[in-house]
């Protein structure tokens, strides 16, 4: 898989294109957003969405450890959409995860949506410390570096008369955004006065993801 | 029947009025009367100016003052446009009035109040005016058996604009419906004069089916703009002729210049404008200005206040303006039946003839012009083809009908293959699409605690809905037109209209645009409003409206090579096009009505293809896809094609040698496919598919997510979809949508059964005249979307590494 590489905080980053992020020295794989059972929780309103979200999302991060073999997952928040995303996981599911924690390490870091679920087997963080690396769900006041989620950030790109949105990585000097892992999650726009509130305006790095590659804008 | 006897009209209690206006019946009028007499369904052809309107209404009048203050509802009638519903009232309420009877009448659009509506709900008019919209939620409420019971009458107006399109699924199910709560009524249909008559009376009819027919013996005078100017090649704008219209405004008293999208009718204003040194009272019309604007420019039109008004199909239907002295149709008719209504839009008066002016903006639409007055000299009319049903009207049905209360499957489904569209639904495909409405109808049993509606345990056959908070979700979704997302324009506080997404992403602030025929800049958006200001700069964008292109008929299309084959009519033609014609008999061919001529040749290092097919623009664009894919197969390393309504040039690094072999059927049984997946065609429709048989539900303006969302998720769900249950309905439905409308399936079909032993093929050493036009159109790229995208992001990406480059080696 070709990945972008990306410098944050005086370490080395690959960005994939299937929105993960890959800390090599650590051998650490970090994602973010990943909204499982987003389709149950919109069954509830009867919008029935095809059930194969969480089949797909699993199935993406599942082919994403036994390539790299990480020994640690990190996942900055909103692992699941809310309390009825479980009844998408099946028991399969559940099997397939424990045998993957054989080898892997999984940090689960709880984010505005999954903050009161549980699941077995899964450890829960508010936000975990690596050196001077902070993960967290959404930023806070802090000195380290933070490597966060939440915002789903995409890009508006204006070229030649066209336009388009693409799902970004992005970060300034010290705060570090990924997109959505998942399936069904929409994106806010990096201009957006919630993402500008966080990362300001200014000496942004952008990393569009294409179908096959990170780009570097 | 001998309708000379005696007429029976004259006892009709609108008889007097008729005497006091010194009108007196025509003969289709006593026929109608008759025959819904005697009980029959009727549809009336009649062109417009010939009392259509009061035609319907005779037998409904009659009956009610017979059966003197009769309560409840006793007629409906379903027009296709709102503002129509409007002037049908308008219309109705003269005689009424005047004669003082006892009969209530009244509307019901989406314009409506609540409390109007509520009012009508609880107290119903005899005479109810609405739209197929309402209909179909009038039969989603509780009482709709009660309102409706009594029902005697069931007018369709215009009901040729009905007929093709989705919108005639949903009115044909409702008809049913109202046939099963009353099974008494009658149905009576209004149209303009079609081809297939039969066709729209297999649709409507169901008890001793008739048709009664006026044709108007005084034909349009119809003739081409004699331009002193050149004629160009190729384009849209008419920009050559524009001093020679403005002389043909000033001439009469009251001109419509017709054009054919909207970016024209805004393009022809300004340029109007621009030359309008007599102070003319020019506007422009069209259906995404906002309401009270178009509203503003029909009512001065219909009072004489202006002199011309630029308009695109939103003034084609209805609305009677009598001293309309003259039709201007500025580009190609594109059909015999559009065109005819077009020119029926002049002289209101059915004894003089209508005055229209034809301009051609290119010189293939000078040989349409011409061939379309030539058919409707022989009054050859387009047919218009009846489309099969489609699934997702029928899953929007399904869910309207659990909306009114619990409902047998079994007598639904009977009900519904009682329509016309939906005499081969299969129990099947019906059963999933019950499924649909229930949970989503998918394989994998997720969703079995959230149903929308459920199986009663005790009669598996009965649905019911789960709770009644989802009437309000079926509300908001009903109807069948989808638009594409639009955000309103904002100058001060005043809404000039609605204007693509699209357009507006692509303009920087200070940007400006042409709309409602006023240079604008573009300041900001702000919760999907756009916010302009007057402008006064000279270079401007004009918005361009995706969608409604409409593709050149088949009837016209063969009228076209008809008279191209006619060389002894070639020196009544003006010079420049004789000249063409000429030069290609002597270059290459003109071909003969039924050959498909294929030439070749060289070009700047390119191998160049031209298929002339004559086959409208979506047939050509889906065959030169598909030749693109056999050009591949056979190694001609091809880079491109272009399509329009009578051509498509495709262009390779190699020799095409096997054109022959490659152009025919198994063409399209190969590659269709393969279409339909790379391009985003079945995903569009399904985004439409979707929302109208609401699975996901339809944003309104002013809802937090804007519509480009909506594309966004719906794009999601088609990939999800596809990936993990490729035989779901929603899929098969959006699939069945494609072949039958966007690509024009049937058309191609007919013309690749054939094509092989009719080409005639010219290699030549350089471009013929006849392909001039179509190799000027080769501009765009043709890239799909996600080509597009990731083209996009290396182009930009490869820049900035360049300036970077520059900036450190400085």
């Amino acid at each position: 898989m070709y990945y972008q590489l990306i410098n944050f905080g005086n370490e080395e980053f690959h960005a994939y294109p299937n929105k993960s992020l890959y800390w090599k020295r650590l051998n650490t794989l970090i994602v973010s957003d990943l909204h499982i059972g987003k389709s149950i929780s919109y069954a509830k309103n009867k919008q029935f969405l095809p059930p194969y979200d969480t089949n797909e999302i699993l199935n993406k991060i599942f082919v994403s450890l036994d390539k790299i073999k990480p020994s640690n997952l990190i996942i900055v928040g909103d692992l699941l959409h809310d309390v009825f995303s479980t009844l998408s996981l099946k028991d399969q599911d559940y099997k397939n995860l424990s045998q993957y924690m054989k080898n892997t390490d999984f940090v689960w870091i709880k984010g505005n949506h999954d903050k009161n679920i549980q699941i077995e087997g899964f450890k829960n963080f508010t936000n975990y410390k690596i050196g001077k690396f902070l993960f967290t769900h959404i930023p806070i006041k802090t000195s380290l570096f933070q490597i966060c989620g939440h915002y789903h950030p995409k890009v508006k790109i204006v070229h030649r008369g066209k336009t388009i949105f693409k799902t970004s990585f992005v970060h300034n000097e010290k705060i570090f955004i990924l997109p959505s892992f998942g399936i069904f999650t929409g994106g806010l726009d990096i201009n957006s006065k919630e993402i500008s509130d966080v990362l300001g305006k200014k000496n942004l790095k952008i990393y569009p993801v294409g179908q096959d590659k990170v780009y570097k804008l | 029947m001998n309708i000379n006897k005696s007429n029976p009209l004259l006892l009709h209690p609108l008889n007097k009025w008729m005497k006091k206006k010194k009108w007196s019946w025509f003969p289709h009028q006593i026929e109608t009367f008759h025959y819904v007499r005697t009980g029959s369904d009727v549809v009336v052809f009649a062109p417009t100016g010939a009392g259509k309107t009061l035609t319907g209404f005779i037998n409904p009048i009659d009956d009610l003052i017979k059966l003197k203050k009769f309560k409840g509802l006793h007629t409906l009638y379903i027009s296709p446009l709102k503002s129509l519903a409007n002037d049908i009232v308008r219309n109705l309420e003269k005689p009424i009035k005047e004669l003082d009877l006892n009969i209530s009448f009244q509307v019901r659009t989406g314009d409506t109040t609540p409390y109007k509506k509520q009012k009508q709900k609880q107290k119903p008019p005899n005479i109810l005016i609405t739209t197929p919209e309402s209909l179909a939620l009038l039969n989603s409420y509780e009482n709709a058996k009660e309102f409706f019971h009594n029902l005697k009458y069931i007018i369709i107006d215009e009901i040729h604009t009905f007929l093709d399109n989705k919108r005639a699924d949903l009115l044909s199910l409702n008809i049913e419906r109202l046939q099963t709560f009353s099974p008494n009524l009658q149905r009576i249909g209004l149209s303009a004069t079609l081809k297939n008559k039969q066709d729209a009376k297999k649709w409507l009819c169901r008890k001793k089916p008739k048709i009664v027919s006026y044709e108007n013996s005084v034909l349009p005078k119809i003739k081409i703009l004699e331009s002193k100017e050149r004629i160009p090649w190729s384009g849209h704008m008419a920009t050559y002729s524009i001093n020679e219209i403005y002389k043909e405004i000033m001439k009469s008293k009251l001109t419509i210049i017709f054009v054919n999208t909207r970016a024209q009718a805004e393009y022809m204003f300004k340029n109007l404008w621009l030359i309008n040194k007599k102070k003319l009272k020019i506007a422009v019309h069209h259906g995404s200005l906002e309401k009270n604007l178009r509203l503003k420019v029909e009512n001065n039109l219909s009072k004489g206040l202006v002199d011309c008004v630029v308009a695109t199909s939103s003034l084609e239907l209805g609305l009677d303006y009598g001293d309309v002295e003259k039709i201007i149709q500025v580009g190609a008719p594109k059909g015999i039946n559009r065109l005819l209504q077009r020119v029926g839009r002049s002289n209101h008066n059915l004894n003089t003839p209508s005055k229209a002016i034809l301009v051609p903006t290119n010189r293939f639409e000078f040989i349409e012009a011409k061939a379309a007055i030539e058919e409707i000299k022989k009054n050859n009319l387009d047919k218009i083809d009846l489309k099969e049903g489609s699934f997702d009207v029928v899953a929007q049905h399904i869910f309207a009908t659990a909306c009114v209360g619990q409902f047998d499957i079994n007598d639904l489904y009977k009900e519904i293959i009682k329509a016309y569209p939906y005499k081969k639904l299969k129990l099947n495909d019906f059963k999933q699409l019950i499924n649909l409405i229930q949970d989503g109808g998918y394989v994998l049993k997720n969703y079995d605690q959230f149903k929308r509606i459920f199986q009663l345990r005790e009669n598996k056959n009965i649905y019911k809905l789960v709770n009644r908070r989802e009437t309000r979700k079926y509300r908001m979704n009903v109807g069948t037109i989808i638009e594409n997302p639009m955000l309103k324009i904002k100058l001060g506080t005043k809404t000039l209209g609605n204007i693509e997404e699209v357009f507006i992403q692509n303009l920087s602030q200070g940007d400006s645009f042409i709309f409602a025929g006023q240079v604008l800049e573009f300041q900001s958006m702000k919760n999907n409003l756009v916010q302009v200001k007057r402008s006064k700069s000279l270079i401007s964008k004009i918005p361009s409206y995706s969608g409604g292109r409409m593709p050149l008929s088949t009837n016209l299309a063969n009228s076209v090579r008809a008279l191209l084959a006619k060389n002894n009519l070639w020196d009544s033609y003006p010079n420049q096009i004789t000249e063409w014609l000429k030069r290609q008999k002597n270059i290459s061919k003109i071909p003969k009505k039924d050959e498909y001529l294929v030439e070749q040749f060289p070009r700047k290092k390119n191998f160049y293809t031209v298929i002339y097919t004559f086959a409208g623009w979506h047939a050509n664009q889906t065959l030169g896809f598909l030749l693109l894919r056999g050009f591949k197969e056979f190694n001609y390393k091809p880079l491109g094609f272009v399509a329009n309504d009578y051509a498509i040039v495709l262009w390779s690094l190699k020799e095409v040698k096997e054109i022959k072999t490659i152009l025919n059927l198994g063409l399209l049984d190969k590659h269709l496919d393969n279409y339909l997946e790379e391009t985003s065609i079945v995903k569009r429709l399904f985004r439409d598919n979707a929302i109208i048989s609401c699975l996901i539900e339809r944003r309104l303006p002013g809802m937090e997510k804007t519509g480009k969302q909506v594309l966004f998720s719906s794009d999601l769900i088609y990939t999800v979809l596809k990936k993990n249950e490729p035989d779901h309905i929603l899929l098969k439905s959006s699939y069945e949508d494609a072949k039958k409308n966007m690509i024009d399936y049937e058309r191609l079909r007919e013309i690749l059964k054939k094509i092989d032993k009719k080409i005639i093929l010219k290699k030549l050493t350089s471009i013929s005249p006849l392909a001039v036009p179509i190799i000027l159109e080769i501009n765009r790229e043709n890239l799909s979307k996600k080509e597009t995208d990731e083209y996009i992001l290396e182009d930009l990406e490869n820049e900035i590494l360049k300036e970077a480059n520059v900036l450190s080696i400085n």
